[in-house]
């Protein structure tokens, strides 16, 4: 099992101007905890559109990698974003998932994964030709490494484990955009 | 030029290139347009919430975007629109195939067709309604300028008044 602190401080390790995007809960506490920069996106609701976002992001900055720290529990909730991510395949996305099989922030109920459901076979189904699954974390780091330095879209799941952060990043959302996009050298 | 082609122009004005859809029979008039334009990049979806994600990425990322949908997809959408462009202030056009209203001829049309006013409404989402083909011109546009003066979503329902009365 991964911590996913861990696996995000790698994560971040490896990054320069890649673009990331964190679902709410979990993976957006660690991702500002493993490391604050302008370029991180932080979601505080609107649960599953992570990864839309991704997608929509790569296709507006083709020549930047678009990383999505996405939950089990939120990417159940779109599943077909797997559908239109792969028929769109901007080679720019890495889609990770942490499958942590509960719905964390919740009170910890299970999500289907916790189950019979596959996430990494259903993007398959789906159509993505890059997919990886990690229970390790040298397994991950591999994954990950690969995933920034070729073309995907890449679909990389990480089982990871019940581990918590009590950090928060920013709740205002609009300096959360603007500070994005100041630091992309954007407007709308 | 017809009402598609208007609507078309008016998109491209305003340096709108990626043409978000899930297929409805009105937003199809205007895609076929579209469609023959290589300045637009038109992607399928899944459902309409997803778009709103879409959207919202492509306008963070410097991008301009719309979203084509039927009213149904409205419905879809709700608490996506709600929590992410109506919070972050992000522009998302939307440009919705008009169902429920005069001359409908499916029952389960009508709810969302007379709740999406009142919806758009309830959400502080600027809407306006094209029946008339003198008036899609002025009202695309302003409707679009909208959008990017608000920073917020703006909905441009198209009526089949306008574009032929569906038949059933």
């Amino acid at each position: 099992m991964i911590a996913r602190l861990d696996a995000t401080r790698h994560v971040v390790s490896r990054l320069t101007d890649e673009l990331v995007i964190a679902s709410l809960g979990n993976a957006k506490y660690d991702l500002f905890q493993a490391g604050d920069r302008a370029l991180n996106f932080y979601m505080w609701n609107s649960m599953g559109m992570a990864c839309s976002m991704g997608l929509g992001l790569a296709m507006a900055q083709p020549r930047r990698k678009v990383i999505v720290l996405d939950g089990d529990g939120a990417l159940l909730m779109n599943l077909g974003s797997l559908a239109t991510e792969a028929t769109r395949k901007p080679e720019n996305l890495i889609h990770i998932v942490w499958d942590n099989r509960q719905y964390q922030l919740t009170g910890g109920q299970p999500t289907h994964t916790a189950f019979h459901t596959d996430l990494a076979r259903i993007a398959e189904g789906a159509g993505f030709e890059h997919v990886e699954r990690a229970e390790t974390l040298p397994a991950f780091q591999a994954a990950f490494d690969r995933a920034l330095d070729q073309p995907g879209p890449w679909f990389l799941l990480a089982l990871i484990g019940p581990e918590t952060t009590p950090v928060r990043p920013p709740r205002s959302p609009t300096f959360i955009k603007h500070r994005f996009m100041t630091e992309l050298g954007v407007s709308h | 030029m017809n009402w598609a082609e208007t609507i078309v122009g008016c998109l491209k004005q305003h340096r709108i290139r990626f043409l978000n859809y899930v297929p409805d029979a009105i937003g199809e008039r205007i895609l076929q347009v579209a469609r023959n334009d290589p300045d637009f990049e038109v992607l399928p979806l899944s459902r309409e919430e997803e778009g709103v994600g879409v959207v919202c990425g492509q306008a963070i990322g410097g991008g301009r975007g719309a979203l084509l949908m039927p009213t149904s997809g409205l419905g879809n959408s709700i608490n996506a629109l709600a929590s992410l462009p109506l919070p972050y202030r992000i522009p998302v056009p939307m440009v919705i195939g008009y169902r429920g209203a005069l001359g409908e001829f499916n029952p389960t049309q009508v709810q969302m067709g007379q709740a999406a006013p009142a919806i758009l409404t309830a959400l502080n989402i600027p809407h306006f309604i094209l029946e008339r083909e003198d008036e899609v011109q002025t009202v695309t546009d302003g409707a679009l300028k909208l959008t990017f003066a608000l920073e917020s979503p703006v909905a441009i329902l198209v009526s089949t008044q306008l574009t032929g009365w569906k038949k059933g």
